[in-house]
């Protein structure tokens, strides 16, 4: 094939006019037909014809592109490279950098890729000194690609003269100043950059009668922001915020930069964003983790006193008093498979932990504790638990004839299922003891948290371990009696206490009538084990009438459990919940109230509490200065907070008041930040 | 007891590191991919020598440049004495620049005097999703147990002005990463911006 290299010098068409050089890539180095499967042009112009020593003026190079083709912006996104021009410029004169009109978003599916279609203008300020000698001629060396599936590099050469005069206007000063305008400037407004999770949020200040349809950041450099996730706008009364993920790849920028877009029915317009962020240390992060597996193991230990454990562990472990002058024990066999069970049972924990937070469900520990279903059966389970320690029945032996899985009567496998029952047991108890250092577990990457729950079960099970190693470590307990029929007995108390507590937590969430259903069910639960317990007849069919009679009581206990919340339960759980009633009470009480207009789906509503409302100083000033604080929640629609968000001229949220003991509420600003909070709480009086 | 056991560790193994993104100091999923010689390529076959993954396309002007002035043969030649694994990975789907048949692969391979272990072909675009290459040329450095050690671009002549620049000047991040692997250190700059022209998937 034959190759052409287009060269076109068009120089001397009038005395100081603008010059145009055509060159079409350089095919000695990229020999390939492609690189003439697009034309593209580039021509350099100028907003005057004629300058003076001191006077500054704009250069452009114009790119013009073949349709749908396209060149990038200084970011290029997931692939490409913006151009670069290379100035050679006389004495007198000096350029800026490149000033970049804002740029559109290119996707090449399944990538994102960020530059001009069709045409640019990329514009260069040039200043000139007492030395510049006009007339003058500069030139600019650009090499650029020009893309669409494929991409083409491209090199060309092109000057331009401009005359001793006076600054004037150009045939091209009007295309120059609509590039011009594209180009970012400076955002005035106040802003802020915040970083939760994975997710950045940018939130600033709306001038009044600002009205934006749309928006989008364009970040400048690698590993800040996701290219290719879209980004969620959300506007505010006077106020916006953008929600953007952040990039897989962590880099650990130390600054937010890049440009904002925003559109409305005027058009696009482009503003600059620089903003600081927190650097996390990454050795900090690892020292950290260790600490974290030495809580967590130190947790598991402390695990085995608590109230929900305790009696099971003790009495398994009172058998072990029966080997203990024994010299061939076997009792180190039931500890290792105890152990099996219960790391096992924590490994599944973590796994189904990370595997739903992998699928993006927002999931902290305790969350067994938010659902009335899972408190009713650890209800029962507990229930159930206290009886037999009370009456003679031995789980896994009448009970486990009722299954033909559990005829396998090993000790072995009972010790295995011993672990992961004292895992369930366990776990109410791990929500209120455990629940925020978990919380934090789940934040770190998969392999940590893993190994943090691994070090938890290994914690736990340790003392167990130990001692049916080493069985003669009780021996400083009495021979085994009838003390220990008693001792057992009375471990169903603090069973009993788990259950009453359970019960607590459940009365906030579900109204009066499921709560008595549920204790129902533990009274059927508890008639239907006595029922097994004196189920001793020797006749066939009576045992298994009686059986039947277990088994449906057994069933209308489960049938009754309750399966969803019922609408009161948010409103009685706390009592913070806005009514008017209550702030008219506040009121008369001279009292100084925060009053909390939120929603779930409000993303700032969110960073607000996130950032500013939970935080220790904030809730610690609350507590201090007895403000009464108070939420509207308007997720679901309410007659009474839309009238209340009337009365202050708003149709939606966020809205926060701050009512002193006498006059007016204070509107607080939309965006708030810890230190604006205090200012305002500390002020109040 | 081993069927539970082998069940769970399945479980450790498929669930938390199905992302399609691979983070650094995480274990890069295995795949099969066919050679250019025809033979199925599994990368856990390598385990116990750092891998280099090179994803290309001969037609790409920044990977043109990179074979051209000899710097990828060069960072080839580089890990080959230093004894690790190098994958040159083809993920244009057919039709698209860069998709070639094996035998082109091949031709490819010796009249550019190129050094890899193996040229494997992912027309699908599967593997290159699984790492989320996104340019060619995109690299990665595996570790002896097959945890990602490097991602990003082969050096620092990325950028604008890319074409203008000497590679043989430039800081090879390739070289440094495999370098200090072999020392026992880490890597001291894991992750840079890849850049080339995009990987050229189905769409």
């Amino acid at each position: 094939m034959l190759k052409k290299l287009q060269y076109n010098f068009c120089k001397n068409i009038t005395k100081f006019l603008f010059l145009c050089v055509v060159i079409t890539g350089n095919p000695a180095l990229y020999a390939s037909e492609e690189h003439y499967a697009s034309n593209s042009t580039i021509t350099l112009i100028s907003n005057t014809e004629a300058a003076q020593p001191g006077d500054k003026f704009i250069l452009g190079i114009r790119f013009e592109l073949e349709k749908d083709w396209h060149t990038y912006w200084k970011n290029p996104g997931d692939a490409g490279e913006g151009a670069s021009i290379e100035w050679k410029l006389p004495k007198g004169l000096t350029a800026s950098e490149i000033l970049w009109p804002g740029p559109d978003r290119i996707p090449v599916d399944p990538l994102m890729t960020f530059g001009y279609n069709d045409k640019v203008v990329l514009l260069t300020e040039i200043s000139s000194d007492v030395e510049a000698n006009f007339p003058l001629n500069v030139q600019a060396k650009v090499s650029w690609f020009t893309c669409k599936e494929i991409c083409i590099p491209q090199e060309g050469l092109v000057d331009i003269t401009l005359a001793q005069g006076n600054i004037n206007s150009s045939n091209n000063n009007q295309e120059i100043y609509e590039y011009l305008d594209a180009v970012p400037t400076q955002f005035k407004q106040n802003y802020r950059i915040e970083k939760l999770d994975d997710k950045y949020f940018i939130q600033a200040d709306i001038n009044n009668g600002e009205h934006f349809e749309s928006m989008y950041f364009f970040p400048n450099e690698y590993g800040l922001t996701s290219y290719t996730q879209s980004q969620t706008y959300e506007k505010n009364q006077n106020s916006f915020i953008l929600e953007i993920e952040a990039s897989k790849a962590k880099l650990n920028l130390d600054k937010f930069e890049g440009v904002l877009e925003t559109s409305n029915i005027y058009g696009k317009d482009y503003f600059e964003i620089s903003y600081p962020l927190k650097i996390n240390k990454v050795g900090d992060e690892d020292q950290s983790i260790i600490l974290l597996i030495i809580f967590a193991f130190i947790g598991g230990l402390i695990l085995n006193i608590m109230p929900c454990v305790f009696p099971i562990l003790s009495i398994k472990i009172l058998r072990f008093v029966e080997y203990s002058d024994n010299s061939s024990n076997q009792t180190y066999k039931f500890g290792l498979f105890y152990t099996l069970g219960v790391v096992l049972s924590f490994l599944l924990i973590a796994l189904a932990l990370v595997a739903l937070k992998s699928s993006g469900e927002v999931i902290g520990w305790g969350f067994q504790l938010q659902y009335p279903l899972i408190i009713a059966i650890l209800f029962y389970l507990f229930i159930a638990l206290g009886f037999m320690f009370m009456s003679n029945l031995v789980l896994g032996s009448q009970l486990g004839q009722l299954s033909v899985a559990a005829q396998v009567k090993n000790e072995s496998l009972e010790s295995f299922l011993t672990g992961i029952l004292a895992v369930i047991v366990a776990s109410p108890c791990t929500a209120p003891f455990m629940g925020s250092a978990i919380g934090f577990a789940l934040l770190q990457p998969s392999v940590n948290s893993i190994f943090i729950f691994l070090s938890l079960g290994i914690g736990f099970a340790l003392p167990y371990l130990i001692l049916s190693i080493k069985p003669s470590l009780l021996s400083f307990l009495p021979k085994p009696g009838a003390w220990m029929e008693t001792f057992k007995q009375f471990m169903a108390f603090p069973m009993w206490a788990s259950a009453l507590w359970l019960l607590w937590v459940l009365s906030g969430q579900v109204d009066q009538d499921t709560v008595i259903l549920v204790l129902i069910g533990g009274l059927l639960i508890s008639l239907a084990l006595w029922l097994l317990e004196k189920n001793d007849t020797e006749i066939q069919f009576i045992k298994w009438l009686v059986r039947l009679v277990v088994l449906l009581i057994l069933s209308i206990s489960i049938w009754i459990l309750p399966t969803s919340y019922s609408e009161v339960n948010q409103q009685n759980q706390k009592d913070i919940s806005y009514s008017e009633e209550l702030l008219s009470e506040y009121r008369k009480n001279n009292e100084i109230i925060f009053l909390n207009f939120t929603a779930d789906w409000c993303i700032t509503c969110k960073v607000n509490e996130r950032v500013a409302l939970n935080s220790e100083k904030v809730e610690a000033l609350i507590t201090q200065k007895n403000i009464k604080y108070m939420e509207a929640d308007w997720t679901r629609k309410n007659e009474a907070i839309a009238q209340k968000l009337e009365e202050f001229g708003r149709s939606g949220v966020p809205l926060y008041l701050l009512y002193p003991p006498k006059g007016e509420p204070i509107i607080l600003p939309e965006i708030l930040t810890e230190d604006i909070l205090l200012d305002y709480l500390n002020e109040i009086r | 007891m081993i069927k539970i056991l082998a069940f769970v560790s399945s479980l450790l193994f498929f669930s938390p590191f199905s992302y399609a993104y691979v983070g650094n100091d995480d274990y890069a999923p295995n795949f099969q991919l066919l050679n250019t010689y025809g033979e199925e390529i599994s990368l856990n076959s390598f385990k116990g020598k750092r891998v280099v993954l090179e994803w290309t396309n001969h037609g790409c002007p920044f990977v043109a440049k990179h074979y051209k002035t000899g710097n990828m043969q060069e960072t080839q030649n580089f890990a080959k004495a230093e004894n690790a694994v190098w994958l040159t990975i083809i993920s244009s789907a057919p039709g698209t620049q860069g998709y070639v048949s094996p035998e082109e692969a091949n031709i490819l391979t010796s009249t550019r005097n190129a050094s890899p272990s193996h040229v494997l072909l992912d027309p699908t675009g599967t593997v290159g999703q699984m790492f989320e290459a996104k340019t060619t040329p995109h690299m990665y450095i595996l570790d002896e147990k097959g945890l990602m050690k490097y991602q990003g671009a082969i050096d620092d002549a990325g950028g604008r002005g890319f074409m203008f620049k000497d590679l043989m000047q430039s800081n090879n991040y390739v070289k440094e990463g495999l370098k200090e692997l072999k020392d026992g250190k880490s890597v001291t700059i894991p992750i840079t911006k890849p850049y080339g022209c995009s990987v050229k998937y189905a769409s």
